[in-house]
């Protein structure tokens, strides 16, 4: 399944948002197959602030673990909030092409 | 050609004040009002607004060292209402020469400093909630204002050992770390410090009297005492 990340908004920056996302997020992902991986599409995001996506990528990565798949993006904020999450996380997200994205930076 | 004056409720809609406010300005000399013809009308210069509005500092710290009024246009009483305008000025950001990539990380380091002044103070607010955003794109220069519990009140809920402003600054913007633990937060200001080290984007923070200055070439991280003590936060962001 692949999600469209600005279906949320083009500007993801408020915490609080980023958790409303994540709750209205959940009815859809009880419905993904188990075998089935969640690519995340970031285009058509504008800026993406470390604590929207702490608040959704973060629990995300708990909940799916290698099944989430995070496509490649070149916005500089996907770039360095993805970054510092890994970071934070002390585990790196999985990419489409097997890398991390501190790899592109 | 004679220049066209605008009137007070015009002025009033501009700058987003009450009458009642401009004619008190007007009275102590803050924003002077031109009357014609020795009459009791007041009218103001449009170019006088726009240049009375363009000292964002002055307003932002004046505002959250005394409670000083300020145009209402700069004040964001809401988290959403900071989002729509955050929105706003990205979306003019985009479309300047030379900003056409960096603009996200601008409005990344501007929307993390503000959005953090909403969620720590959320129910806590010592009197007016809500914060200053103002900025001007063509200046290159982006100002944050909140009177909130600033940096050092708000950690000591979780680190009640801090010893001071500086400290605490110092460990807000270098350790992931939260007011509100246990929740799992704090990693915003970190990716601020990491971005304003890396892109030319300049930074001023000030919170109790710590100051954090990154500028010029060698921009190092370091939290210094200053002068004067400052309630709540205050940001200026330049690029």
């Amino acid at each position: 399944m692949k999600l469209q990340l600005e279906k949320f908004g083009k500007t993801l920056i408020s915490r609080e948002l980023g958790s409303e996302a994540f709750k209205a997020f959940q009815p859809t992902l009880r419905d993904l197959p188990k075998n089935e991986d969640l690519e995340i599409d970031f285009s058509g995001v504008l800026t993406l602030s470390p604590s929207w996506a702490d608040e959704f990528l973060s629990p995300l990565l708990n909940q799916l673990d290698d099944k989430l798949i995070l496509l490649p993006s070149d916005n500089l904020s996907v770039i360095a909030t993805l970054r510092i999450l890994q970071e934070v996380n002390k585990r790196s997200f999985r990419t489409q092409r097997r890398t991390t994205f501190g790899l592109f930076f | 050609m004679k220049e066209e004056l605008l009137t007070i409720t015009q002025a009033s809609e501009i700058l987003g004040v009450s009458l009642d406010t401009l004619r008190r300005w007007d009275k102590s000399g803050k924003l002077v009002a031109i009357k014609k013809d020795g009459g009791t009308h007041r009218y103001y210069r449009e170019k006088d607004l726009e240049i009375f509005a363009s000292d964002l500092m002055k307003f932002a710290s004046e505002w959250i060292q005394d409670g000083v009024e300020f145009p209402g246009t700069f004040y964001c009483s809401t988290s959403s209402i900071f989002n729509a305008r955050l929105t706003k000025m990205q979306n003019a950001l985009m479309q300047k020469p030379g900003f056409e990539k960096l603009y996200s990380l601008i409005v990344l380091v501007a929307g993390e400093i503000g959005d953090n002044s909403f969620a720590h103070n959320l129910g806590k607010w010592p009197d007016t909630a809500g914060i200053f955003f103002g900025y001007d794109l063509a200046k290159g220069i982006i100002v944050l204002a909140d009177r909130g519990l600033g940096i050092l009140e708000t950690l000591r809920q979780v680190r009640p050992e801090l010893p001071s402003h500086v400290a605490a600054v110092e460990v807000a913007f270098t350790e992931f770390i939260s007011g509100r633990a246990p929740e799992k937060r704090g990693n915003g200001l970190k990716l601020v410090r990491e971005v304003i080290i890396e892109q030319p984007i300049s930074l001023f923070f000030t919170s109790g009297d710590a100051e954090v200055r990154m500028k010029g070439a060698d921009k190092i991280f370091r939290v210094t005492r200053g002068q004067r003590i400052v309630r709540g936060c205050l940001a200026k962001i330049e690029f």
